[in-house]
């Protein structure tokens, strides 16, 4: 469940960061704790986009950073990053990203529960401005499970 | 019906966006086969629709299938406009 995964310390509202690389690696690396990933994976969720382009960024504001199983993961987990400012991810569309996402899963379908829940809480009306009103991680969460 | 959606793994932007387009397709009571790939696999595989983002899209404009660029993965809106409007012609 996304509740498992998505704690309040894998959620930093406000880190400084000044470009969007640094942007993944403020969300990804809250996905070390534990040792859920290896730091050669957040590497890679930001390789990836540069392999493979910005379409990471799949709506206005929102981006889900991600790389692949074999990057680096050891256990599922899901990671968020709430921006001060909003930063361009060269995605021409979607630009500039709020809210980044980071997830890691073992396999193509570990994540799959997770994601339901996910696809749910990003189809909420207004949720970028919604998600941006919460000033702690608590708050986030309380947003987040409706609570 | 099949629709293939598509993104550079196959793990999340596909993902996302094809438990989007289920949630849609099951609110306009239409039924189909929705199913992730990534890029290097899609042009090999057989499909009625592709959805994809509009870069994704394309670099799929050769297939076979109809193929949709989904700007907004997350709008009800654009997903309705752009592959109900399709499937429904």
């Amino acid at each position: 469940m996304l509740s498992e995964v998505l704690t309040e310390d894998k959620i930093v509202i406000n880190p400084s960061v000044k470009n969007w690389r640094e942007a993944i690696k403020a969300a990804g690396k809250l996905l070390l704790v534990d040792e859920i990933v290896t730091s050669e994976y957040v590497q890679a969720m930001i390789t990836s986009v540069e392999d493979k382009g910005p379409y990471i960024v799949i709506a206005p504001g929102i981006a889900i950073a991600h790389a692949r199983p074999e990057d680096g993961v050891n256990d599922l987990g899901m990671s968020l990053a709430i921006l001060e400012k909003p930063i361009k991810f060269g995605n021409k569309d979607n630009d500039p990203v709020k809210i980044v996402f980071s997830f890691s899963s073992p396999d193509n379908e570990r994540h799959l529960q997770v994601f339901q829940e996910l696809t749910s809480l990003l189809m909420r009306d207004n949720f970028v401005e919604n998600i941006s009103n919460a000033t702690t991680p608590e708050e986030v969460l309380e947003y987040i499970f409706e609570k | 019906m099949k629709i293939l959606s598509v993104c550079g793994n196959g793990l999340g932007s596909s993902l996302i966006l094809k438990m989007a387009v289920e949630k849609v397709l099951k609110s306009e009571d239409i039924k189909a086969n929705v199913v992730v790939s990534d890029l290097g696999n899609a042009k090999g595989l057989d499909a009625d629709y592709i959805v994809a983002s509009p870069e994704i899209a394309e670099r799929l404009k050769d297939h076979k299938a109809t193929v949709i660029a989904i700007k907004n993965m997350m709008d009800k809106n654009e997903i309705k406009e752009k592959l109900i409007s399709q499937i429904n012609q």
